[in-house]
């Protein structure tokens, strides 16, 4: 448990909040995954180099600053998103979430994921955790940064990030 | 040079490449993306006996710096010596073959190898050579233990490429009118360009040749590129194919001049660049021109450019810039590198907003790239549908595009397929694959970029 001025975050709360995003993903309920983020939020995917460089000072595979995020979102629900048309089927599992740091509004937070990806007969595994920063709102949580940091050496063979990871 | 073996002719008419100025029809045999025999030869005759792009020079810049890398299927140190030279050697110990350096980057005066604590400098030589009393007490041994060097290296702005042949011709012959499109990207940055950590590193299930036709192919953009070209029109760009060309560079290198493609930082202002940018561009043309001129500045800075170095180097001179390396394992897969390329000095708003556009369209995160990769694979699983003897006379992949135009004289424009087929031209010579060619082709020589004053027919 943190303590941001407004309230208290458990960590129950920063799972159930993991989970029901990872459910929202899985089920290509992008919609509704686009209200967890705050307008104002990035999304973030680092090159598997990463040293902590932040993306104003390195390349990344994703910098998505929320009009680049809407844009995504759009795309990915058209059936001319070639690469996820049919979409790929996604499976999340989340674990060893920790409650990191607290700020004034915000709680920083990282968890571990492995996510598989099947499509056109190809499985493909992606694995790394997530480094957050969650803003805390009366009544729930919502992205602030969404930054998911693959651990593997590369992108394996057909493992593209074409869906949100 | 080893006998060479020609690749097994295939195809009805015993050729790879069917070209035919009559029926205005120009293919390429399936089993050039899929036959390991084929792929076996292209390592051996291209890969082992080409000038390859190894990386550039800013991703070394320290003396001590060093990457490994493996270039055309052998593992090898890119590193910067003590006296500041940049060199390349194979990273295998020469006692018993041990990977030398097992670290992907770093800075080191020495390479040890764990396995018997041989060590050499980072210029080649042993250093250290434990229980050496057993050994010949004579300097020419060891010399002879010297870390083996690629055998040739040399750099070209910036972009350094090695061969594994000793006898390959200079770089500069081998690049061509491919060297002067370098120079122009190489002149953008006031204070020079830089290579930025965050490499992309991914592969792909499909032949390398499928990303380099990719690359040179502007018929595919509208609609592959269906979702992008949409994103692009809500921020308030129309993309445009018009008046936009493809040109054959000679020895298999190949060129896109986009003028209607997208805006360039620093240089053609667009919406979703912000006003900030606006402003600035307007100061870096200034600067762009006092520099090198008004005619070279819009050389430089007007057009996009997508320019392929045979075999493995794309430099994209879009938005911003990447360089992207090609590194073929097998016939149905390829490992691709990719650095963002961008001006040394600039302001950091203007190097977050390089990252933030480049990355969203280019690489395996963005909102087109996927696409590109979606293409490759659909291509690569495709083409078993008419493999072997079930269907010969359709095992064939048509680049056509534009020939009538190319008969005419006129130009090659960047939705015609010219520029991948005098790739396929260059690669059937290199590997030996049989090649019919049925009426005249044009006559002249193709232009080898645009004219001065424009990117013009």
């Amino acid at each position: 448990m943190v303590k941001v001025e407004s309230r208290e975050v458990t960590r129950a709360e920063v799972e159930d909040f993991l989970y029901r995003e990872a459910q929202l993903l899985d089920e290509w309920r992008l919609d509704e995954w686009l209200t967890l983020i705050e307008p104002g939020g990035r999304l973030e995917v680092p090159t598997t180099d990463w040293a902590g460089w932040d993306a104003t000072t390195a390349g990344y595979f994703v910098a998505d600053d929320y009009e680049l995020i809407q844009a995504r979102v759009k795309r990915l629900k058209s059936r001319k998103a070639h690469a996820e048309n049919p979409h790929s089927r996604t499976h999340r599992m989340i674990s060893n979430v920790l409650l990191l740091e607290a700020g004034a509004e915000t709680v920083w937070i990282s968890a571990n994921f492995l996510i598989h990806r099947y499509r056109d007969n190809g499985a493909y595994t992606y694995v790394g955790r997530y480094e957050h920063v969650l803003k805390v709102d009366p009544d729930g949580l919502r992205f602030r940064l969404r930054r998911a940091v693959p651990v593997m050496e590369s992108m394996d063979p057909g493992a593209r990030l074409s869906f949100i990871l | 040079m080893a006998q060479q073996t020609p690749v097994r002719p295939l195809g009805a008419t015993g050729a790879m490449i069917d070209e035919d100025w009559e029926a205005l029809r120009f293919r390429v045999h399936r089993s050039a993306y899929r036959d390991p025999e084929v792929f076996r030869t292209e390592v051996d005759r291209i890969w082992n006996h080409t000038w390859l792009y190894l990386g550039h020079e800013t991703e070394i810049p320290k003396a001590g710096d060093f990457k490994t890398r493996t270039l055309g299927g052998r593992p090898l140190i890119f590193c910067r010596d003590a006296d500041g030279q940049v060199r390349a050697f194979f990273n295998a110990c020469t006692h018993r073959g041990t990977v030398l350096c097992r670290h992907s980057e770093g800075n080191t005066k020495f390479f040890q190898c764990f396995y018997h604590a041989w060590a050499f400098s980072n210029s080649g030589e042993l250093a250290a050579l434990p229980g050496d009393d057993a050994y010949p007490d004579d300097p020419a041994f060891r010399a002879s233990m010297a870390l083996r060097q690629v055998p040739r290296l040399q750099i070209h702005e910036g972009f350094v490429f090695v061969a594994f042949d000793p006898d390959v011709p200079d770089l500069l012959t081998h690049l061509g009118p491919a060297a002067h499109y370098m120079s122009l990207t190489a002149k953008i940055g006031e204070h020079g360009m830089t290579t930025l950590p965050g490499v992309q590193l991914y592969s792909v299930k499909g032949n390398w040749k499928l990303a380099v036709e990719n690359a040179m192919d502007g018929y595919h953009f509208a609609p592959t590129h269906n979702t992008f070209v949409g994103y692009l029109r809500e921020t308030g760009f129309a993309v445009t194919d018009d008046d936009q060309y493809a040109y054959d560079l000679g020895g298999g290198h190949g060129l896109l001049v986009l003028t209607g493609h997208n805006g360039r930082i620093g240089m053609v202002w667009e919406p979703r660049f912000g006003d900030e940018e606006k402003t600035r561009t307007v100061t870096k043309r200034r600067e762009l021109e006092a520099r090198l001129g008004p005619e070279l500045a819009a050389e430089v800075a007007d057009a996009s450019r997508i320019l392929f170095v045979f075999p493995n180097l794309l430099l994209f001179d879009l938005e911003a810039l990447t360089i992207r390396q090609l590194e073929p394992v097998a016939a149905d897969r390829t490992d691709v590198r990719a650095w963002q390329f961008v001006e040394v000095g600039e302001p950091e708003s203007v190097r977050a907003l390089r990252i933030k556009t480049m990355v969203s369209f280019v690489g395996p995160g963005g909102l087109a790239t996927p696409d590109d990769i979606e293409a490759y694979e659909a291509v690569q699983r495709g083409i078993t549908a008419t493999a072997d003897s079930v269907d010969p006379a359709h095992d064939w992949s048509d680049m056509s595009r534009g020939m009538a135009n190319e008969k005419q004289g006129n130009q090659g424009r960047s939705i015609d397929e010219g520029a991948m087929r005098s790739f396929w031209r260059r690669w059937a010579e290199v590997v030996g694959a049989g090649t019919s060619v049925a009426g005249d082709p044009p006559a002249g020589t193709p232009a080898a970029g645009p004219a001065a004053g424009g990117a013009g027919k």
